[in-house]
């Protein structure tokens, strides 16, 4: 919220930069260490054996990381936290409150259960692109509504999108059991979705690219990975002084043709040579890699282009926004649709890779996107920070299976935890006087996220 | 910074005004409430005689009850500054204490030998009584990260909500999900001596309620008095309207807050009660489904005043009612289609298309004492 000042410091001292960048890691850092302490004390608390909190924080270990499939299991949570903490951070730096991921990750995931069952006979390359772009879409859409209404009649976006995630679960639910409804099926659930629209699962790899037209669709990722990190390695000062344009031009256009031809041509033969997932089983999928693309896509557009600026302009100081000739309302649509959109991708993800019928099922459990408030907040919506906290908190919702299992404490615990770690966030000064720590410099005053209701 | 300019309270925030702009809104909502009680009675093909419109307005008062209480907890946390979006994750707490302490209170004094009658009715007070006061300690929390620490109030409201939900969640999976004793059930309903006499009024608001939503009504009469007639109301509103003011007339600030909120989160508990205490005798951990929320809409729809709040928390309460009804008679209407109606509604209400609201000027505001 202060970011603006924030990034002006490494120039001025370098000892006030160490300063704050102690400040933006260690304070998270000390919140997540007293929730997990404060979690200690309930458990001990409410069990009044010690031994119940080692055996609780030791199953949460092993099941997040050490069990079979552990490890993987937790980078399929942590992916969906990364979309949505990604999402809620854009609203938050844009001084957006939008508590309505929940209820836009469930139109997402139901918008692209729609595009993979009535779209039949396209290939992958095709498909897949539809469904994350229905996805994206559906919540687009249904965090633009209280975005729009915010714009025109100022009407609050906390309590509007709390209440698009009521109309969501609503819609989410006849949808699922009446018009998209499975009839052959006994369960309540929707019809599968075309097996072209399925994200992939990293063991069926080998087998996917042996198809030409998805061996492409993966050369284009790759391609346009390396165009936008070669175009960002020639921009750097020193060599943007050495080559003229054109040849900045010819080598980053060199660099991803290379690198699309090296996909297109060498990985399907890699990995049919050698491949290290062969567990059917893991439902670890690709979307992880797409997750981090987004996470350093969502980087870029924060910080490195005017609309990114707009927004935190907006965020820091909507009244100095306005006078600078900012549209707010504009933004405000463009914040929210972009925040919903992350978050309808992250529903997407949810229901085309992880979800075993590959459909959405009635009791489609989430509970994602309102963890993924503390997260953003937690990483202070820094990109970055947002990968970690949502690794963190994607282990802790993979532990607290085997953790309930081995010693008997309700995994609801995590939700305990994740609720003292925004507690210890949200009031840094609260951190300090637990502790009794004096603030290392004077803090500047953040700007608050809420103006009233007006 | 908005705090440093005088604003002027309405005169309509200060005492009840009946003038033509009050009597043409009367009208518009009697009207209004005649073409849904005709579109209602159209969808359930005109079974509701007089004696079923009765039933419906004594359960949407029922209804009601929940919303109104949610939202003179954010009234009485707003007058004084302090935005309030806790109220689900308080009531939620309240829901699962009562329901809990009932049950447990209830058995423990059945095997110490007390008749099931007795220990039914202690359990349900002490239910309703520790309900209340852990909703009071979480609204306790919130003054204290929002006043004291001075953290953004939206965030520290989400922390309530997001803590609510985990210990709710935390002690419904430890102790209420299964095996659970009998316990002794909700309060019975009762009528009113005098008031139940009344034609019409009578007995849609006075008989057959159960006591909170007894506490709910006078609770409206209270506030009102409280707010408007007394010192403290008074020192409530200008903490609400210009804390700098306040203060150098030599206002305790903080404090105004502090008890402000504490009041908040005692009534959010009663509202928290509601719903294992006396709609249904179990708790799950959905259980407030957004009324919280809709509570804040209700506030917002009366303009931050009690008999506004009131109003609006009467048209939510008819809605649900609606609802059930309808999907009683008509079961081939998907439920979900109706279900939505009400968070429709609260969206509508917020956008002005229902009401202008001005909030109190300083509203959202940490105050810094100079």
């Amino acid at each position: 919220m202060s970011s603006l000042v924030e990034e002006r410091a490494p120039q001025t001292a370098g000892r006030a930069a160490r300063l704050a960048m102690l400040d933006a890691l260690g304070m998270p850092l000390l919140a997540i260490l007293l929730a997990f302490v404060g979690g200690a004390l309930i458990i001990w608390a409410t069990s009044g054996d010690f031994g119940t909190v080692l055996a609780a924080y030791e199953g949460m270990i092993s099941g997040a990381f050490i069990k079979t499939r552990g490890f993987s299991e937790t980078l399929v949570a942590t992916t969906p936290y990364i979309f949505l903490g990604l999402g809620l951070a854009i609203g938050f730096k844009a001084g957006l409150f939008n508590i309505g991921a929940e209820g836009q990750f469930y139109i997402g995931a139901i918008s692209a259960v729609w595009a993979g069952i009535v779209f039949t006979g396209l290939p992958a390359i095709l498909h897949l692109p539809i469904v994350m772009l229905a996805g994206a879409l559906g919540g687009a859409l249904w965090a633009g509504i209280p975005g729009f209404l915010k714009a025109r009649t100022g009407a609050h976006e906390v309590i509007t999108t709390m209440m698009m995630n009521y109309i969501a679960f609503r819609l989410t639910e006849f949808l699922v059991s009446v018009p998209l409804r499975d009839t052959l099926s006994s369960a309540v659930q929707t019809l599968r979705v075309s097996p072209n629209a399925e994200l992939w699962s990293l063991w069926q790899i080998p087998q996917r690219l042996s198809d030409r037209l998805n061996a492409l669709a993966v050369a284009i990722f790759f391609a346009a990975l390396a165009l936008a990190l070669a175009r960002w390695f020639v921009a750097r000062g020193d060599m943007a002084t050495r080559l003229t344009l054109s040849r900045r031009r010819v080598v980053v256009g060199g660099t991803g043709l290379a690198v699309g031809a090296l996909a297109f041509f060498g990985l399907p033969a890699l990995t049919q040579v050698w491949w290290p997932f062969s567990d059917q089983y893991d439902r670890l999928h690709i979307g992880i890699v797409i997750a981090l693309a987004a996470a350093a896509a969502v980087w870029w557009l924060m910080y490195k282009t005017t609309l990114g600026f707009e927004m935190r302009t907006v965020g820091a100081n909507p009244s100095a926004a306005r006078y600078a000739g900012i549209n707010i309302s504009r933004n405000i649509l463009i914040t929210m649709a972009l925040s919903g959109a992350l978050a309808g991708i992250a529903g997407t993800i949810e229901v085309l890779g992880v979800s075993i019928c590959r459909c959405l099922p009635l009791f489609f459990s989430s509970g994602y996107g309102f963890d993924s408030i503390a997260l953003a907040l937690l990483a202070k919506n820094n990109p970055i920070g947002i990968v970690g906290g949502a690794f963190l908190f994607g282990a802790m919702r993979n532990g607290a299976d085997l953790m309930e299992l081995n010693s008997g404490v309700s995994k609801y615990v995590i939700s305990l935890i994740q609720g003292l770690v925004l507690l210890f966030v949200a009031a840094p000064s609260m951190v300090r006087y637990l502790l009794r720590m004096r603030a290392a410099r004077k803090i500047e005053e953040e700007a608050p996220l809420t103006r009233g209701w007006g | 910074m908005s705090n440093t300019t005088v604003s002027v309270p309405q005169a309509s925030r200060l005492r009840l005004k009946i003038g033509p702009r009050q009597l043409l809104t009367a009208v518009f909502a009697a009207v209004g409430a005649g073409a849904v009680f005709l579109l209602f009675n159209a969808i359930i093909g005109g079974q509701c005689d007089s004696q079923c419109v009765i039933g419906t307005l004594n359960q949407s008062v029922r209804y009601a009850a929940p919303i109104a209480l949610a939202a003179y907890c954010g009234l009485m946390c707003e007058r004084a500054a302090v935005i309030n979006i806790g109220i689900e994750g308080m009531m939620l707490m309240g829901s699962m204490v009562g329901y809990g302490v009932n049950v447990y209170a209830f058995t423990w004094m059945k095997q110490n030998g007390m008749d099931a009658a007795t220990a039914g009715d202690i359990s349900r007070a002490l239910a309703l009584g520790l309900a209340v006061v852990s909703s009071g300690l979480l609204a306790l929390l919130h003054a204290v990260v929002s006043i004291r620490f001075k953290a953004d109030q939206i965030i520290s409201g989400t922390v309530i909500n997001i803590l609510a939900v985990g210990l709710t969640g935390y002690f419904y999976r430890q102790y209420l999900a299964q095996n659970i004793p009998p316990g002794p059930g909700t309060f019975p309903p009762f009528d009113i001596p005098l008031l139940g006499q009344i034609p019409l009024l009578g007995a849609i608001m006075f008989q057959g309620q159960k006591p909170i939503v007894y506490f709910m009504l006078v609770a409206t009469l209270l506030i009102h008095y409280v707010l408007f007639y007394t010192p403290w109301g008074l020192r409530t509103r200008a903490v609400g309207e210009n804390p700098r003011a306040a203060d150098t007339l030599g206002v305790n600030v903080y404090r105004v807050r502090y008890i402000n909120v504490l009041i908040g989160g005692l009534l959010a508990g009663f509202g928290g009660a509601w719903f294992t205490l006396e709609a249904v005798d179990v708790f799950n951990p959905q259980m407030t489904n957004g009324l919280g929320f809709i509570g804040l809409a209700a506030m917002i729809f009366g303009n931050w005043t009690p008999f506004g709040a009131l109003a609006g928390a009467l048209i939510f309460g008819l809605g649900n009612t609606i609802n059930t009804t309808v999907s009683i008679f008509r079961p081939d209407i998907p439920s979900q289609i109706p279900q939505m109606l009400p968070y429709i509604l609260t969206i509508l209400v917020l956008t002005g298309f229902v009401g202008r609201a001005i909030p109190p000027a300083a509203d959202g505001q940490p105050y810094e004492k100079q």
